[in-house]
């Protein structure tokens, strides 16, 4: 008896590992199909479903057979264990079954309403994730690629206006969401359709704080896909990359946020804990990110690691996940390491690599973000079916879609226009409703809402994700087309060599918006920092001060030396002058054995130069646009 | 290995000890770690537990307990990823140096062993907080259990099962238990990339060359020495009876089991000091070849000895039924795992249908994901998911990777290695690191000894008496240096450690588990570090550039292209005829080493250059010649447009090659290539030009480590002779 019981919970578990196989086996086919309807519409030029569409779609029918056509299977009853003296929950139980002692880990707290539906479906219990895998698997790759391909000329042109949009922006959004949707529920405690203390102030602002994070992602295949102009798609992209770190750090802040009694009262001190405790982990994580980033610099550029292509790439790899980990373990938010630790990467190392590993890195990370995206768009279909605690609110379904909508108006508009009072080239009108138009919800969101869902309203909060998720993407991103054409905005920019000339010119009055803040930073970034950690910039020995000669002549790398000669001269005017320069210098500096700069036309065809567009602006084909750059740069010097 | 536990009623299984650690690859969850949500009734009812040991706590303690043990995670994990980096960078500097005594996977160890030690005697031990229950009621342990404490629900999952005589050894050191990873780990994520890889690349010339020693060695090899070293062992183990040295059981069927996990080989070590130096090419096939195959069957025969049970109580007694039924098994799950594992490579044909080579990145991932479904699916089919995986990567090397554009292929390449570089080295320097923080441990010297003098005669048994054999029929001899040297790289690496540490429940287990780690050091430090030695003293031809390799090469070249030539008036049946008779003495000394490959691999390789390749690949003559005529609407639906363009040439003189060459097959994988290139240019100029370019492209892959450089261009030369001389 007692062995056959034994055998029994081990075919068990023999059985469920082979069901988690199963599982992920749902997944892998279910994202064959997606790449097989994507090429499919690729192919075709079909740009009214984006990947991510397609893969929710998928997921939604998956989900919809794992639900109605899979029977409910008779699982067997356990019971709760009324533990008399047990006053708290140990993280390991080792329970003694007639002799046999099995050890059991601690999961997680159920609530008691949560009880009831385990007896549902156990195939759909276990198509379901531990959400904290999003974080911890499925995100980082994501966020480090977008922190990874952030690296555009027109970003840090814009950087001022991203940043604006970027957190103040989402703290509007964050705030007018949850104002809003505090109405709503007001109203529906009228309406009597929720319970009275239920729904706090503090659980409105969570909501409006994941709901904060966009993700643009069809927007932006399509902008690249068409051509769009540029401006726009830096400004787009630049504010969902760093949205997505401001509302996760924001949700994690009220989340925190714990006044000492009343929940609805506002508590000065506990606010003040959640907003030190916002500016910490950010700062925290923003400083971690990056000094891993200067690890990995210093140590490519160091090490003659580049001989070894697959060294380079696997330290690279590890290096960045350390940075995740390590934020993590100090109790940081490790995607936001991850992000800024990608842009410094991005900004540094990535001049120090060879030039087998800069495609190397940049095909690796382009894989696991693809794959990763779609495994969350596909899990989001299918949760849809599978999720067990759904509870549908059509009221605070319809109040969500109208606050999203107020609040990302309240977001951009005001903003564009402060913007605009500073800006030479203004934002127009159509920019802005464009930028209006494209907040799309996301992978984000959807993460931040499933981490947590074991309260009712939590759980209303995350069927209404989903439902947001699912509208953005398809309706919005399939009509970005449509509202291109109808809101007039140029296509297909880089073709039209006359209008790069005149950008070209436009230059320096774009640029003005770069305040003397950012100016100054350029100018410590490209004497200090960029000699420090690349092989570019002028060596360290004309930049510091005397009294560190030392030091500073250990920190030049050897091949900073030839480049001595030209940039020394250019170098004072030209940061004066153009503030944007750094990056011009850089890509200089990544041919360092190619003549100055003035060669316009011998360095575009010099071999390097491709290799290092296809990173630098990969999808903007800006040849002609980089040789009239520096033209015009040769001219402010003529000047 | 469940089954295998059932029936030995006195052992624990999992002890505890091992916790799994799921943040490291949190994919594991889904794997394994979640557990079957057994779902509880409502009915607060049934007061069956009685809690005992209970200490008044916070009930928050719980959510920071999961915070900490999730931050702790994080650093263990971060412990690894230290390791790994300056591995990296120490490798960097020994190959900067050309230090060749110490490979990176010795590195690991090192590093591995350092932070153990650290770990070990440098933390405080702290004591667990683990909480016994006496459960009156349940006969049976269910996986997720519901707990009510005082109105709150907790769930918690079973981990496993513990012996009782254990219970006081899991309240341990806490930091050791952290970086103590689930064994699965091992078999789910770890081991795929490697076994993938493997198979990825193994895609050598020389390899089909020598298929024939490769799998004999392989199969019959591993059987024999698997066989003595458990014979060899269980006469240690009665020595050790009697000695009085022996604390529990240890039956035969251990000692078999012991023999099989040990039976893989793993020279990476050896294999990176081959390809570095340039070593004959033969002698890297087979030993290769060898090892990869070896890891297949070592794991199918350890699953089928632990499936070895004997009805009756007696362990001892020799059970026919129960050994056929073990026999049956290995062939079942081996071939189910070899089908599963090729059926599932070969499906990647959708790459062949779908113009996918237009975007790369979908490509890839495409490849990718297939590949992973193999595993899964056999997985879920209760077949090995690594033995499938080679094979998958054996298929999609040969067919799936002549469809994957130029630039997928550096893709798939570059990704799987780096994935088989960051896993290898994973696995090495947790191998480090389990010889302090494994709490359990068995060291026994009279065992260790053994198993040394078992291994090396097992080794020997293996490769001597084999190589006698295979000599008769081989015409090209595997010559006396070689066998030595095949016999001294007999390292045991990853597959034979993720085996032994799958199951440490018994005390055998635990015994054999430290004995295969110290056979690993062991091995790896000395025998990796002796091999440069040992191949000067063995007069090893180092640095393959010898003239008779190049001929020999060079007259494959020559016929492939003869064989496949598309921008000329194909010649006329007779003529090539004449021209490889003209070849006659050095076509007959290719003859020769070819002899091996016997009748069935002819008719194998006529099967899958006639059918196979057209179907699968873009290459090869189209179905519509190949096949009978009745199935002529199939075969033009399976025929891709590109093949027609080489349908003339390739038509006439397939049926005499094929016949003279056994290995022609891989000229083909290679001219493939080629004819695709250069199909739409018609100057002999721009076809070589555009031959080049797409040769030295899938040389990269098939011949990266040979250096072959020079010899393509004779060939080259060779080739641009033919046709003038047809038209003259």
């Amino acid at each position: 008896m007692e062995r056959q019981s034994r055998i029994m919970s081990e075919k068990d578990e023999y059985q469920f590992q082979h069901q988690g196989a199963v599982e992920l086996l749902v997944f892998n086919f279910l994202l064959i199909l997606t790449i097989l309807t994507i090429w499919l519409f690729k192919n075709h030029r079909f740009r009214f479903l984006h990947e991510t569409g397609g893969a929710m779609v998928y997921g939604l029918i998956m989900g919809l057979i794992l639900r109605y056509a899979t029977a409910p299977t008779d699982i067997e009853s356990g019971t709760v264990y009324d533990c008399v003296k047990l006053t708290f929950s140990p993280s390991t139980l080792l329970v003694n079954i007639t002799d046999q002692v099995y050890e059991y880990k601690y999961k997680r707290e159920i609530s008691q309403h949560n009880i009831s539906p385990h007896q549902g479906n156990a195939i759909l219990e276990k198509m379901t994730f531990d959400p904290e895998i999003f974080f911890n698997v499925l995100l980082p790759p994501i966020i480090f690629h977008a922190g990874y391909s952030l690296k555009k000329r027109h970003f840090f042109q814009n950087l001022g206006s991203i940043l604006t949009y970027a957190f103040l922006g989402t703290a509007i959004s964050c705030i007018v969401i949850g104002l809003i949707m505090y109405g709503f529920v007001k109203a529906m405690i009228h309406a009597g359709q929720l319970k009275n203390g239920d729904f706090h102030f503090t659980d409105c602002l969570f909501f409006g704080s994941l709901m904060s994070a966009t993700d643009p992602v069809t927007v932006l295949a399509i902008f690249h896909e068409l051509h769009v102009d540029l401006d726009l798609y830096t400004l787009l992209f630049g504010e969902s990359v760093l949205n997505d770190a401001v509302a996760i750090v924001l949700t994690y802040s009220i989340s925190i946020y714990s006044p000492k009694e009343n929940p609805n009262a506002f508590d000065a001190a506990a606010f003040f804990q959640s907003v030190g405790n916002f500016l910490g982990i950010f700062a925290g994580s923003f400083a971690m990110g990056s000094a891993y980033a200067i690890i990995t610099a210093l140590l490519t550029k160091f090490t003659k690691l580049c001989e070894f292509p697959m060294l380079e790439t696997g330290l690279f790899f590890l290096l960045s996940w350390s940075a995740f980990l390590s934020a993590e373990a100090a109790g940081l938010t490790g995607i936001v390491a991850v992000l800024f630790c990608g842009v410094t990467q991005a900004h540094y190392t990535y001049n120090n690599l060879s030039s087998d590993s800069k495609i190397r890195t940049k095909q690796l990370f382009e894989f696991m973000n693809f794959l990763a995206e779609n495994v969350i768009f596909c899990y989001m279909g299918l949760a849809l079916f599978t999720f067990q605690n759904h509870i549908f609110n059509a009221f605070f379904i319809l109040g969500a879609f109208l606050a999203i909508f107020v609040a990302r108006a309240c977001n951009i508009y005001p903003l564009s226009f402060l913007l605009n009072l500073g800006r030479k080239q203004k934002i127009p009108w159509n920019f802005q409703h464009m930028m209006m138009f494209s907040g799309l919800r996301g992978a984000i969101a959807f993460a931040l809402a499933i981490r947590n869902t074991e309260s009712q309203p939590k759980q209303m909060m995350f069927t209404t994700t989903l439902l947001l998720v699912f509208f953005t993407v398809w309706v919005f991103g399939g009509g970005t087309t449509p509202m291109l054409t109808w809101l007039q905005i140029r296509v297909g920019v880089d073709l039209d060599e006359k209008h790069m000339g005149i950008v070209g010119l436009d230059k320096n009055t774009t640029k003005a918006e770069s305040a003397r803040l950012f100016r100054m930073w350029y100018g410590f970034d490209h004497k200090y920092l960029k000699p420090i950690l690349t092989h570019s910039g002028p060596p360290l020995t004309t930049t510091l001060p005397e009294w560190c000669g030392p030091i500073s002549r250990l920190l030049t790398s050897p091949q900073a030396y030839p480049n001595q000669e030209q940039l020394k001269d250019d170098d004072v005017e030209c940061i004066v002058n153009q503030d944007e320069l750094a990056i011009h210098y850089q890509e200089q500096a990544s041919s360092p054995c190619s003549p100055p700069a003035r060669l316009g036309l011998d360095q575009k065809a010099s071999p390097q130069t491709p290799g290092k567009e296809n990173i630098y602006e990969g999808d903007l084909g800006l040849g002609g646009y980089e040789l009239k750059l520096e033209q015009t740069s040769g001219q402010s010097q003529l000047n | 290995m469940e089954s295998g536990d059932a029936a030995r009623p006195g052992s624990g299984r999992a002890t505890g000890a091992p916790p799994p650690r799921l943040l490291l690859l949190p994919l594991l969850p889904l794997l394994l770690g979640r557990g079957l949500r057994v779902a509880a009734a409502a009915s607060a009812s049934s007061s069956g537990a009685a809690a005992e040991d209970s200490s008044a706590m916070e009930e928050l303690a719980t959510e920071k307990e999961a915070e900490e043990s999730h931050r702790q995670d994080s650093v263990s994990l971060l412990t690894f990823i230290l390791l790994l980096t300056l591995t990296i960078l120490t490798i960097w500097l020994f190959k900067h140096r050309r230090v060749r005594f110490l490979h990176e996977t010795g590195l690991a160890m090192i590093y591995g062993l350092i932070v153990g030690v650290i770990l070990r005697y440098g933390t405080p031990a702290t004591s667990g907080r683990d909480k016994s229950l006496s459960c009156t009621q349940e006969d049976r342990a269910f996986s997720t259990l519901l707990v009510n404490v005082s109105g709150k629900f907790f769930e918690y999952t079973l981990k496993g099962e513990i012996s009782p005589g254990k219970i006081n050894s899991v309240e341990q050191n806490d930091m050791l238990r952290k970086v103590t990873f689930d064994p699965e780990v091992f078999f789910n994520i770890l081991l795929p990339p490697i076994i993938f890889h493997a198979g990825y690349s193994l895609k050598k010339r020389h390899f089909f060359r020598n298929l024939g020693s490769i799998l004999a060695y392989a199969f019959l090899g591993t059987a024999v020495s698997c066989f003595i070293i458990g014979n060899l062992m269980y006469g240690v183990v009665k020595l050790m009876k009697i000695m009085g040295q022996l604390s529990d059981k240890f039956y035969y069927t251990d000692c078999l089991f012991f023999g099989a996990i040990i039976s893989a080989t793993d020279p990476v070590t050896v294999l990176a000091i081959f390809n570095e130096l340039h070593a004959d090419v033969d002698l890297y096939a087979l030993l290769f070849g060898e090892s990869v195959l070896n890891d297949a069957v070592a794991i199918v025969l350890s699953s089928s000895i632990v499936a070895y049970q004997p009805a009756g109580l007696n362990t001892h007694a020799f059970d026919a039924a129960a050994f056929f039924k073990s026999v049956g098994i290995f062939l079942g799950i081996f071939s189910g795992s070899f089908t599963m594992g090729a059926v599932t490579g070969v499906n990647a044909n959708v790459t062949k249908f779908t113009k996918l080579h237009c975007f790369p990145l979908l490509e890839t991932a495409l490849f990718f994901l297939m590949s992973w479904s193999t595993f899964l699916l056999a997985e879920a089919c209760g077949f090995t998911g690594v033995v499938a995986v080679l094979f998958c990567g054996i298929t999609q090397a040969h067919y799936t990777y002549n469809n994957l554009s130029v630039e997928s292929r550096s893709r798939t390449k570059q990704l799987f290695e780096v994935l088989h570089f960051l896993a290898e080295n994973f696995i090495f320097s947790y191998m480090g690191l389990a010889l302090f923080t494994f709490q359990k441990h068995v060291f026994s010297p009279i065992f260790i000894i053994g198993a040394f003098v078992a291994i090396f005669l097992g080794r020997a048994a293996h490769i001597y008496p084999l190589s006698f054999f295979l000599n008769l029929g081989r015409r090209h001899k595997i010559g006396w240096n070689f066998q030595h040297m095949m016999m001294f790289s007999g390292l045991r690496g990853a597959m034979a450690f993720a085996l032994a540490i799958r199951d440490t429940a018994s005390y055998a287990r635990q015994m054999m588990f430290t004995t295969t780690l110290l056979i690993v050091f062991f091995t790896v430090w000395i025998i990796g570090g002796g091999t440069t030695p040992m191949l000067s003293w063995l007069n090893i031809r180092v640095g393959v550039e010898e003239p008779s390799e190049e001929d020999q090469n060079e007259h494959h070249w020559q016929y492939f292209r003869v064989g496949v030539d598309p921008d000329q008036d194909p010649p006329p049946n007779n003529d090539s005829f004449q021209v490889l008779q003209g070849d006659g003495p050095d076509s007959a000394r290719g003859n020769r080493t070819k002899q091996e490959s016997a009748w069935i691999f002819r008719l194998w390789y006529s099967f899958d250059h006639n059918y196979l390749k057209p179907i699968l690949t873009h290459s090869g003559p189209p179905l519509t010649t190949t096949l009978p005529a009745w199935c002529g609407l199939l075969a033009r639906c399976l025929t891709s447009p590109q093949v027609y363009d080489n349908q003339e040439p390739l038509r006439e003189e397939d049926s005499d090659f094929i016949l003279t060459e056994g290995d022609l097959t891989l000229t083909y994988g290679d001219s493939t290539v080629t004819a695709n290139g250069s199909s739409s240019s018609h100057t002999a100029s721009t076809s070589l030009e555009g031959s080049r370019r797409t040769k030295s492209s899938s040389e990269e892959v098939l011949e990266r480590d040979l250096g072959m450089g020079d010899q393509k261009v004779s060939s080259r030369g060779t080739r641009l002779v033919f046709p003038l001389e047809d038209n003259a």
